[in-house]
């Protein structure tokens, strides 16, 4: 019997263990059938629906030295809802439902009732749906708000509630200067600052985890907070642009471009002792006026027509060949030349004149003639051909017209300067003689600037640069110093010779009609015919291309500065008509803002007194005495308490007026700045609502209210 | 004497058996602190770590229970069976109205003074195990009888998995079960426990129409939901990240803390905690997990080949088949053989106090298999 029993549990035993085995070979086996028979399908559903993707860091500022933003990243935010969030409870969707469909139909999308906004949301849960678009580009101040909204304030894991953080670029000076900071697009050439300084303004792109919640859409959106790469902010970019001189010099080319009808156009301002450039403008046509389209001061070589003048000048002056004071024929602006005429652009009728003479009046013949008489091939009394055009060449080496600048900024053009007698170059007898006037070279306007900035500063030759310093965080990483090139273009003595040439110029010459008794300044017009194809076809003219490019203050050189206008179809063409005026206003008012320049303006007496005097202002004594003292303005009347008002009274004299505050009313703030204002009431423990912007002219509590039974108190500023 | 044969000296009972245990704590963490990834970025800003130690404590205190356990003699828990049952009953009572609401279910009660939430159906579980066990023993000479036998074992299992399933239906199924396993084992008529598989689908079935008339007290929509989920061409999101997760750990896994899953898996560190160990472990990591609780199905067998008719050996194949069967049923909900449960893996999910009430069965179990070793034959 015992030996039954012990059987029959036996049997029981290993048959339930046999049943447990085989539970367990099954579950297994489904689990090899999963991940080895189907596991390519469950494998490349998982690869599909899970991938670290890239996170855009935050794009480096763009800065003026001076701390202005020109480009900024604003943080904007993607907000979407995951109504099947793995943490959500059915009690909590339930019970939030109604109030988040009033607030999103409110504040976020009134295309949708609340009702339509709760069915909305409730077919989307019950359809599975893990991604409702909620707001896109949310600004930081909106996300706030909606990440207050019932059920979305418990989250991303129980609420549902999924930010994505993109950034926008902003341009805060909106078109000042756009071709300069430039832009990074998809699909096109980067351009300007943002492009050549993108890898410093990139960042470092961060990585995270990421869920395909959309397939047709491509949607990604972030697994909570799974964050496994932190991007890396990109560092800021303090550019040695001066937004004030900037605005002036756009102003000033813009209002050109206009009334001269022109094609293009470009200004640069650079500042002489650093090379720093501190305003660059450029305006090309569009159907819709003039954009900065281009960067033609980087980018387009021209021929520069008579601003070339003074490097030849300079290389005769180093050739000690001629010197100013020589006499020379300029034969009424005409000359013959190996069966070609040369003409001077002015009618002057002048025959003998000096050197300094025909270069103030920017002669043609004159430069022409003595480039051909010291640099043109010749035999010596032998026979034998002396070949000189090399040591001309050579001297436009040694001013480094033949090298770019080097301006840390894409897409600089390359002077184009021929090379002796190459057939390559299609080297000719009539090349030299047109070279001396400023053709058959090509330099961009920013290299001619550069060439005249030397000359101006000394003879020492700056490297133009745009970026002066980048920053980490908001602080130094590294920083750009002045570049000097060469120390000395050309011998004193030239350089010497130079300046007063281009002083003669607007004193005496093709520029007097820009000069000005404020201040002094030097420069050289240029007008050159545009396509000017001697060679092929004399008499095929399109057009010219005004220019002027010269610096100021003539004595103390601070800025120098070229414009250059591309076809100019109305209101003269002239270099001294069209780029002058744009140079004089871009000098003028530079004058105007830079205070440390116009000592002599400020010593001068005042005159026309134009001042308002202040009507019930208010505030603290002090600050008021200060005021009334700096200015020098009349008072009558004395103050008996901290605040005072001040009320002008006719004709022109002020009276004090005290203004009494009690420490435990409400005071009475009308009149006073925002400042002030705050400051007393906050004192008193009240919250303040402003609207308007200047003097308090209106407040929500009647002043001498006991204070306590309020809390906000509304400010209206006009 | 070095500490490790110390302690091998100190621990009598079935070594293989403190192995199997041994070896599930350790997983247990390493799985837990994994799958937690994610869940800890989500509630605790980041800090993994914080569930690590909570993990362990309990696991520690857990082992403290196991060892106390063991050294009881196991009459003790016979004795003590029909008080464990009178406390249990109205737990599960009081539960079922008054309980804390956590994850939709009321299955906790709140411990007044320590503020520990437990889900009292463990408790219940393991008395209900105690108590079957001693009745099945004490009832041995005339166990194939209706009246005096059947009746008198089969009233509380009833009643008591009545009183567990309109909370939780899948533990109840398990202790359900694991009764008719202890039944089956000690010899009760087979003709009796067909009947009482019949009664069981009656008593759901009066449970499923009370769950129409009062859906706050009875989960019936779920159930049926889960089952509609289950039959559903397009498998439920869960079972979808159950099958990436395994499908991703091949046969040698992705390496310990390499899962990518948890972040999609809902519950990856309880009720889908053995995906996440084939994702990291593989196939045969998962397969050695699987063979660890069939190995302790099979110690317990072997206590009952030893002496068929205590009530030391009937507890501890009770105890054990409890285990064996949540196992067996949390890991085929996880390759999608059954629809989605709540049952969660023994010993190795997360899950406080039930990890508690695991380790107090292994106590128990290891308890028995001390005496009964000590069994000369």
């Amino acid at each position: 019997m015992a030996s039954n029993i012990k059987n029959e549990v036996l049997i029981r035993v290993y048959i339930l263990l046999f049943l447990f085995v085989a539970a367990a070979v099954l579950i297994f086996a489904k689990a090899i059938r999963i991940s080895v028979f189907d596991g390519e399908k469950w494998r490349s559903a998982g690869k599909a629906l899970v991938k670290m993707r890239p996170v855009e860091a935050e794009r480096g500022n763009i800065l003026t030295e001076d701390g202005q933003f020109l480009a900024t990243s604003i943080p904007v935010f993607d907000i979407s809802f995951d109504p099947n969030s793995s943490g959500m409870k059915e009690g909590d969707f339930d019970a939030n439902i109604d109030s988040l469909a009033y607030l999103l139909s409110t504040y976020v999308d009134n295309s949708f009732t609340p009702g339509g906004y709760r069915d909305y949301l409730i077919t989307m849960r019950n359809e599975k749906k893990q991604y409702v678009k909620i707001k896109l580009g949310a600004s930081y101040a909106e996300k706030e708000m909606i990440s207050r909204f019932p059920l979305f304030r418990q989250g991303q894991f129980k609420g549902g509630f999924v930010v994505q953080q993109k950034y926008r670029r902003e341009r805060p000076f909106g078109l000042l200067a756009r071709r300069t900071i430039g832009y990074v697009r998809e699909d096109v050439p980067p351009v300007g600052i943002e492009g050549s300084f993108n890898y410093i303004l990139n960042g470092e792109q961060g990585e995270q985890l990421m869920i395909l919640v959309d397939e047709k859409a491509e949607l990604w959106i972030p697994v909570s907070n799974y964050e496994a790469i932190e991007p890396k902010r990109g560092d800021d970019i303090v550019t040695t642009l001066d937004m004030e001189l900037q605005d002036i010099t756009e102003k000033a080319l813009l209002r050109a471009m206009n009334y001269h009808n022109a094609e293009w156009g470009t200004a640069v301002v650079m500042e002489v002792k650093t090379g720093k450039v501190r305003a660059v403008a450029n305006l090309g046509r569009t159907d819709e006026g003039w954009w900065e389209t281009y960067n033609y001061a980087l980018g387009q070589p021209i021929e520069p027509g008579s601003t070339f003048k003074l490097a030849t000048i300079m290389a005769l002056l180093e050739d000690r060949v001629v010197s100013l004071e020589d006499s020379i024929d300029l034969n009424k602006g005409r000359m013959e030349i190996y069966g070609k005429t040369v003409v001077d652009s002015y009618a002057h009728g002048l025959e003998k004149t000096t050197v300094r003479k025909a270069f103030e009046i920017s002669s043609n013949v004159g430069m022409a003639s003595l480039v051909h008489q010291h640099y043109n091939q010749t035999r010596d009394e032998k026979g034998n051909t002396i070949k000189k055009a090399d040591q001309f060449i050579d001297r436009l080496k040694q001013f480094k017209l033949h090298l770019p600048t080097g301006i840390k900024i894409e897409g600089e053009a390359k002077p184009y300067i021929k090379t002796p007698y190459s057939t390559q170059d299609e080297w000719s007898g009539l090349t030299l003689p047109w070279m001396s006037f400023g053709y058959e070279v090509m330099l961009t306007p920013l290299q001619i600037l550069a060439f005249y900035n030397a000359v101006a500063n000394n003879g020492v030759l700056m490297k133009p640069y745009i970026v002066s310093e980048i920053q980490h965080m908001g602080k130094v990483k590294e920083t750009f110093k002045p570049i000097i090139i060469d120390q000395a273009i050309a011998s004193k003595s030239t350089i010497k010779k130079a300046q007063l040439l281009l002083e003669g110029v607007v004193e005496n010459g093709t520029a007097k009609k820009i000069a000005t008794d404020d201040y002094r300044f030097a420069g050289k017009t240029g007008t050159a015919q545009v396509d000017y194809q001697r060679l092929k076809n004399r008499t095929q003219i399109s057009g010219y291309q005004a220019s002027f490019v010269g610096y100021f203050p003539a004595e103390e050189p601070l800025y120098s500065c070229i414009v250059v206008i591309n076809r100019p179809r109305e209101h003269g063409f002239y270099g001294a008509d069209v780029a002058g005026p744009v140079f004089r206003e871009i000098a003028d008012r530079t004058f105007a803002s830079k205070i440390d320049l116009h000592k002599s303006i400020n010593e001068m007496a005042k005159e026309n007194k134009h001042y308002k005097l202040p009507s019930k202002s208010v505030g603290e004594k002090q600050d008021m005495a200060y005021l009334v003292k700096h200015f020098g303005l009349p008072t009558y009347g004395t103050a008996g308490s901290d605040w005072v008002m001040l009320q002008a009274t006719a004709p022109d004299s002020i009276r004090v007026v005290t203004r009494k505050m009690e420490a435990k009313e409400v005071p009475n703030v009308v009149g006073m700045g925002l400042r002030d204002a705050l400051y007393a009431l906050e004192n008193r423990g009240l919250t303040v609502e402003v609207v308007g912007v200047g003097k308090v002219v209106q407040q929500s509590i009647r002043p001498g209210t006991k204070l306590g039974n309020y809390k906000n108190i509304r400010l209206e500023l006009k | 004497m070095s500490l490790g044969s110390r302690l091998y000296a100190e621990l009598r009972g079935d070594k293989v058996i403190w192995a199997i245990l041994a070896l599930l704590t350790m997983i247990s963490i390493l799985v837990v602190y994994s799958s937690t990834g994610s869940l800890a970025y989500k509630l605790q800003g980041g800090n993994t770590e914080f569930y690590l130690l909570k993990h362990t404590i309990i696991l520690a205190f857990g082992l403290v229970l196991t060892y106390a356990c063991f050294l009881l003699h196991y009459e003790k828990y016979k004795i003590a069976a029909p008080y464990l049952m009178l406390i249990a009953l109205p737990l599960l009572a009081y539960t079922i109205f008054a309980g804390a609401n956590i994850n939709e279910a009321r299955r906790w009660v709140e411990l007044p003074m320590i503020g520990l939430t437990i889900q009292s159906s463990d408790f219940a579980k393991i008395a209900l195990v105690i108590f079957v066990a001693r009745e099945i023993t004490k009832k041995q000479d005339y166990i194939k009888d209706f009246n005096s036998a059947f009746l008198p074992i089969i009233v509380p299992v009833l009643f008591m998995c009545a009183l567990i399933a309109p909370s939780d239906l899948s533990s109840a199924g398990v202790l359900f079960t694991t009764c008719l396993v202890m039944m089956f084992v000690g010899r009760v008529a087979l003709k009796y426990m067909l009947l009482l598989i019949a009664l069981g689908v009656v008593v759901f079935a009066m449970l499923y129409m009370l769950g129409e008339l009062f859906p706050d007290y009875v989960r019936t929509e779920t159930w049926t939901s889960r089952l509609r989920e289950f039959r559903q061409e397009v498998e439920p999101y869960q079972i979808q990240q159950s099958k990436i997760a395994i499908a991703s750990g091949e046969w040698f896994g992705l390496g310990p803390g390499n899962s990518i899953q948890r972040n999609f898996l809902p519950q990856s560190y309880s009720d889908f905690i053995y995906a996440i160990i084939i994702e990291e472990y593989g196939l045969l990591g998962g397969g050695f997990v699987m063979l660890l609780y069939i190995l302790l199905f099979v110690r317990t067998t072997r206590l009952i080949t030893k002496s068929e008719k205590t009530f030391g050996a009937m507890v501890a194949m009770g105890l054990s088949s409890l285990l064996v069967i949540q196992a067996l049923m949390n890991m085929a909900v996880v390759v999608h053989l059954l629809p989605v449960t709540g049952l969660t893996l023994p010993m190795i999910s997360l899950g406080g106090t039930s990890l508690l009430f695991t380790c107090i069965s292994f106590g128990i179990i290891l308890s028995v298999s001390k005496y009964v070793e000590s069994i000369k034959i």
